[in-house]
């Protein structure tokens, strides 16, 4: 989890995650090509994520293609937020449950 | 590093990637069992006999149909390849069939987990493989602690048939 925190603390890095969550399955080349940053540069950042497995990679033909793994962000989900949004969400289906009951 | 693996085929493609402290065989068992895959799968159970060409069917008996398709390539404990249709509303049944390849493998006393769904159409229904997320955490947490996940919606139907 520490890997996830510290490859999430790098604005690039983050860019580069949005980049991948509106279009995923990117190569090296298209994500430098949207950034004022060397090659080397983007691939330190990528390996970062990465090695916190919040990138994976796949091969297709002699290209790596680059896709965003939004598990790591899940697991923080689940261990802080999810006790918070419990009762939250019990609320919202009783909620549901009343109005379908009145119809 | 020479971990990933080979894209073929056309469409769009989500992958979903967990390290969990397992072995492949408890893994493979905890995908294939219908009352455990249940535990971590919005209570959602999946039969099938898992002989390669065989059929599965996801749902909760008398109470809702979530997918159904065909075993493509059983290979336990570490590849399972199924093509899937998503039955749970009018508007993913509208997605088709796309294909789900679970892929185990071991990594010092864990195994990494890749799930990877394609051959969705590129305005495919987000909803279809919106819930890999969910469903691997569950799983995750499952096995290394014998716990069920009781997050907002991840046992919406466990209590159905009850």
């Amino acid at each position: 989890m520490d890997e996830v925190f510290r490859a999430l603390a790098d604005p690039t890095r983050r860019g580069l995650l949005d980049r991948l969550r509106v279009r995923d399955g990117q190569t090296l080349k298209e994500l430098e090509s949207e950034l004022p940053m060397t090659r080397f540069g983007v691939m330190k950042h990528l390996r970062v994520l990465e090695e916190a497995n919040l990138v994976t990679t796949k091969r297709r033909g002699r290209e790596k293609l680059h896709f965003l793994n939004p598990v790591p962000i899940r697991l923080i989900h689940d261990r802080w937020v999810s006790k918070y949004a419990e009762p939250w969400a019990a609320t919202l289906s009783e909620l549901k449950q009343d109005l379908e009951e009145e119809e | 590093m020479d971990r990933y693996l080979v894209v073929d085929g056309a469409g769009t493609m989500s992958v979903f990637e967990i390290y969990i402290k397992t072995t492949p065989e408890r893994l493979w068992e905890a995908i294939t069992d219908p009352e455990t895959r249940a535990k971590y799968s919005f209570g959602v159970r999946t039969d099938s006999d898992w002989a390669e060409g065989s059929q599965y069917k996801s749902g909760v008996p008398g109470v809702i149909e979530i997918a159904e398709g065909e075993n493509v390539e059983v290979d336990p404990p570490r590849r399972l390849v199924q093509t899937m249709t998503a039955l749970w509303s009018d508007e993913v049944k509208a997605v088709g069939t796309s294909r789900v390849t679970w892929e185990i493998e071991p990594v010092g006393t864990s195994c990494r987990l890749t799930v990877t769904h394609d051959q969705l159409p590129a305005d495919a229904n987000s909803e279809v493989y919106g819930g890999w997320t969910m469903i691997l955490s569950g799983l995750k947490t499952l096995l290394e602690t014998g716990e069920s996940l009781d997050t907002p919606g991840s046992l919406r139907y466990s209590g159905a048939t009850g």
